[in-house]
């Protein structure tokens, strides 16, 4: 009996497994001891995380908020035979596994499953890949979540062929492009795009074929310089197999001719 | 996103003093009621209140996370199911079961540990991690001189633990390791890594001075 009290740290610290969890769980439902020390333990433990802090990526918070909004918040837990109001385990374990979901609740699951299954879409889509084009080389580095609360970004975001890459373009900056070929629908966005001279634009380009040979290059909309930027392609997207961004006289241009970055997709 | 984890060299930011005082008991009780009640809002719908908690603690969970998995992409995914769980389960949070930080932390912890348990082969695992990368972390620049004051705290309250103590600690809670794994980490019997984890978590907890 004495023995299993020993275990309390290391299941504060998630490092308990397989029997020993269940006989630990066990024990602590009734053991006033071990429930006073894993609240502890578990304040203890949080402020370790001080050490660890880190800014999320900044879309993160849009992509959240999005996957909330389909969700219902579960009621208030009944007193059952007073087992809620003993356990300190007020923290579900897996809990979307587990936690029973009534009938009700059956749509509100389907959506949010939905909306997580774009991010993880997103985060498989992406590799670290690094492409010739036109001389000189694309770097894919690592996507930054989608995300967005306007509905036809949402309904981009939420298609089941997602793409996100997020690229270092040629001159500086990150850009994102986002696309579905299902819904024929992309999107360029760009938290901090260089500022051009004023004889100078940014214009978007679809390409068909390989991005190293593409077979069809076509103009797509203009992006005003500097700063923040969010722009739809025209597309066609559905007919496309990569973007590309390139620097041009203002009014654009029918070919590109100075190519700041591009993706397969 | 210029301020974002930063590394500067060791002896840099972190370890200069600085003229604040500490952050009194007071203070943090506030903040920590603050959280509550942003939770008790979020468990009525209130989607303003919960963005406001992410803001308040987006970047320890996130950051926690992100130890843990070592990968941007993963710490996202995880990040995300972390707060969708907390709003589907704020109705449930008990202000007497601990704080609001310990609970998400908890929530947070719970599912990275579950994440790099089942994706370990893809996912390569410096042993060495965490233990080297501990106390290192607070040399990332800090802006907030409160920050900066309650990370040296911690940092202290890690250093006042014996070696092994410090270790295994660090290897369970960012190293997301196993009591058995991290006994064959540190080559020592299982009972004693238990008996390590649980003294270094009460000399932490009387160091820190973390107060019900
Ligand atoms: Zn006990």
């Amino acid at each position: 009996m004495s023995e299993i009290h020993g275990a309390v740290g290391a299941y504060v610290m998630n490092a308990l497994e397989g029997d020993e969890l269940v006989e630990f769980e066990t024990h602590l439902a009734e053991c006033p001891t071990c429930q006073r020390e894993v609240v502890e333990f578990r304040e203890t433990a949080t402020e370790l995380s001080l050490l660890s802090r880190t800014d999320p990526p900044p879309m993160l918070k849009g992509s959240v908020m999005a996957a909330i909004a389909g969700v219902r918040v579960l009621p208030p837990e009944e007193a059952e035979g007073n087992h809620a109001a003993t356990a300190p385990e007020a923290v579900p374990r897996q809990p979307l596994r587990e936690v029973p979901v009534a009938p009700t609740d059956e749509l509100a699951v389907r959506r949010q499953r939905r909306r997580m299954r774009v991010l993880s879409l997103a985060v498989a889509a992406v590799t670290v890949v690094a492409l010739v084009l036109g001389g000189f080389v694309v770097s894919l580095s690592q996507r930054q979540p989608p995300l967005a609360s306007v509905t036809a970004e949402t309904e981009l975001l939420r298609a089941p062929d997602l793409k996100a890459y997020t690229i270092t373009l040629k001159d500086g900056g990150q850009a994102t492009f986002v696309a579905s070929k299902s819904l024929n629908r992309a999107m360029f966005s760009s938290g901090d795009l260089p500022a051009l001279n004023q004889d100078q634009t940014y214009q978007l380009w679809t390409l068909a074929g390989p991005l190293t040979s593409p077979t069809r290059v076509t103009p797509d909309a203009l992006v005003s310089a500097g700063g923040a930027a969010k722009q739809w392609f025209t597309g066609p997207i559905a007919q496309s197999d990569a973007l590309a961004i390139s620097i041009e006289k203002a009014g654009g241009a029918s070919a590109p001719t100075n190519i700041q970055g591009a993706t397969s997709f | 996103m210029g301020l974002s984890a930063v590394p500067s060299g060791p002896g840099g930011e972190a370890s200069r003093t600085d003229p604040a005082p500490p952050r009194d008991v007071a203070g943090r009780g506030a903040e920590a009621a603050r959280l509550a009640d942003l939770v008790a809002r979020s468990s009525r719908g209130h989607e303003d209140a919960f963005s406001e908690l992410y803001d308040l603690t987006a970047s320890r969970m996130y950051g926690l996370v992100l130890r843990i998995l070592r990968s941007a992409d993963h710490a996202a995914e995880v990040t995300q199911e972390v707060f969708v769980e907390v709003w589907r389960q704020s109705a449930r949070y008990a202000p007497d079961k601990g704080s609001v930080l310990a609970w998400m932390s908890t929530i947070a912890h719970r599912r990275a540990v579950d994440r790099v348990r089942s994706v370990s082969s893809e996912v390569a695992r410096d042993e060495q991690y965490a233990v080297t990368t501990v106390v290192r972390e607070a040399d990332h620049v800090w802006e907030d001189v409160e920050q900066k004051m309650d990370v040296e705290r911690v940092r202290k309250g890690m250093a006042s633990l014996t070696a092994i103590q410090r270790e295994a600690i660090g290897l369970a809670y960012f190293g997301g390791y196993t009591q058995t794994q991290v006994a064959s980490l540190l080559k020592l019997p299982l009972g004693t890594v238990k008996t390590r984890i649980r003294d270094g978590l009460i000399g932490l907890r009387d160091a820190l001075g973390v107060e019900e």
